[in-house]
């Protein structure tokens, strides 16, 4: 039986994969849902009440936050490298072939990269501005 | 539509430090929003009558990124911060004086705490001028939201838990408060007078509220009130009636209105309440009580308009 070829089983984050596209946002959306539930537990269990302070629980979201940046850093070079992601597209994609598709694959990874960092980002905010539950 | 926008309900009034706050925001993100659609559109009308410049897509592309993506992340991160911070300082946990404030249904029971002890009222709410008031918000059994307009934010009030709120009232008058979330059938009339005085006019007021009621143990009008069963769910201090269902009654006649922030103080909105009080604000828990007329009713009224 020949071996299957190396394009018709792709690793999961290699050319012809479209898990990087779900990556990005997925973290952030497990960072927004770590982040809100570790103040909601702790809100709850403080003993002043409603009026608990956040200090413990904005530190979670910050570090975790800067955690899922750094991994999103580094899916957003697998984008540029692996698959050809570039920012702008300049020329358009007509061309019906693997590299076609893996740079536009690439470019919006990328776009999506930028997208979660921001949302990351906006999500650590609220926590550092408020020092109250 | 813009009815709301007039008078003692005017947000925009900017009576209090918070409702200033909250009108400069408006007023800028109402200026960036305007600058921001006229420079859409004056570029959508601009390009539409150069027509298509193939030799300046690259710059037309970068103009789209940076004008389309990264200034729009730019200016709503400034203003979510902006937002928040102002956020922050009309809830934070301080105050000249605390006022706790429970949202019923329809009608909000208020407490001043003071170092001799809770000072207990309804209905009308009275803040010295320029002193910084913390709010302690809950409710009986349903979200309500306090919300005096002229004054400041507004904040919802949540069962079984704790919002705080303050306002800072920098001009002196009677401004209308209500409730901003809808809680039944009564929601629409379920308001209070906002009452901003002179610091030392409020302190003689608070004084007056903490006595108990000034009446003798054979006030006619009182043994109406005791048989006809007001006093299992009023209060008036100084008297038997302790009731904890309905309105602290001790100084009923020295608020301006009637009914939650309703109608005004007089003989006969009194006597009509008594008698067709579901005519006057359906579905509240305080039944009518129509056999009441002539000397009877009289009685009782003249009672309720010398609780002062």
């Amino acid at each position: 039986m020949p071996k299957t070829p190396h394009y018709d089983a792709p690793s999961v984050m290699d050319q012809g994969s479209i898990w990087i596209l779900v990556a990005a946002p997925s973290i952030w959306a497990a960072h927004f849902l770590v982040s809100y539930w570790v103040a909601a537990v702790y809100c709850a269990k403080s003993t002043t009440g409603a009026l608990g302070g956040l200090m413990e629980p904005r530190w979670i979201a910050v570090w975790l936050g800067l955690a899922c940046i750094a991994v999103i850093a580094w899916l957003g070079v697998i984008a540029v490298r692996r698959y050809g992601g570039v920012f702008v597209i300049f020329e358009e994609i007509t061309e019906s072939s693997e590299r076609g598709r893996d740079k536009f694959i690439g470019h919006v990874a990328l776009l999506l990269c930028v997208l979660s960092v921001v949302a990351i980002v906006f999500t650590i905010i609220p926590g550092l501005v408020f020092n109250e539950c | 539509m813009l009815s709301g926008c007039d008078g003692r309900h005017n947000w925009m009034a900017g009576a209090g430090e918070e409702s200033a706050q909250v009108k400069t925001l408006f007023i800028v993100l109402m200026i960036g929003a305007g600058v921001i659609w006229s420079a859409v559109v004056g570029a959508a009308i601009y390009a539409h009558k150069r027509g298509a410049h193939p030799n300046l897509e690259r710059e037309a592309r970068q103009f789209v990124i940076w004008g389309g993506a990264v200034l729009p992340t730019v200016l709503v991160g400034a203003l979510l911060v902006w937002g928040l911070i102002i956020l922050r300082d009309i809830t934070a946990d301080d105050g000249d004086l605390t006022v706790r404030v429970d949202g019923e249904r329809w009608w909000w029971r208020v407490i001043y705490e003071t170092p001799e002890g809770d000072v207990i009222t309804a209905n009308e709410i009275r803040l010295p001028i320029g002193q910084r008031a913390l709010f302690r918000l809950t409710a009986d059994d349903v979200i309500h939201s306090f919300w005096v307009p002229a004054l400041g934010g507004k904040m919802d009030m949540i069962p079984g838990r704790e919002t705080t709120l303050t306002l800072t009232p920098q001009t002196l008058g009677s401004w209308g408060g209500l409730c901003a979330e809808f809680c039944g059938g009564a929601h629409a009339l379920m308001r209070f007078d906002a009452i901003v005085m002179e610091p030392e006019a409020f302190d003689t007021w608070l004084a007056e509220q903490a006595e108990p009621a000034k009446l003798s143990a054979d006030n006619p009008g009182f043994e109406v009130f005791q048989a006809e069963g007001c006093g299992a769910c009023h209060t008036i201090r100084g008297t038997d009636a302790q009731g904890p269902v309905g309105p602290d009654l001790t100084h009923l006649a020295s608020r301006d209105k009637l009914g939650a922030g309703m109608w005004d103080m007089t003989p006969t909105n009194m006597a009509r309440w008594i008698t067709d009080t579901h005519e006057m604000k359906p579905d509240i828990d305080m039944p009518p009580y129509p056999h009441l007329n002539g000397a009877r009713l009289d009685t009782l009224v003249d009672f309720l308009m010398r609780l002062e």
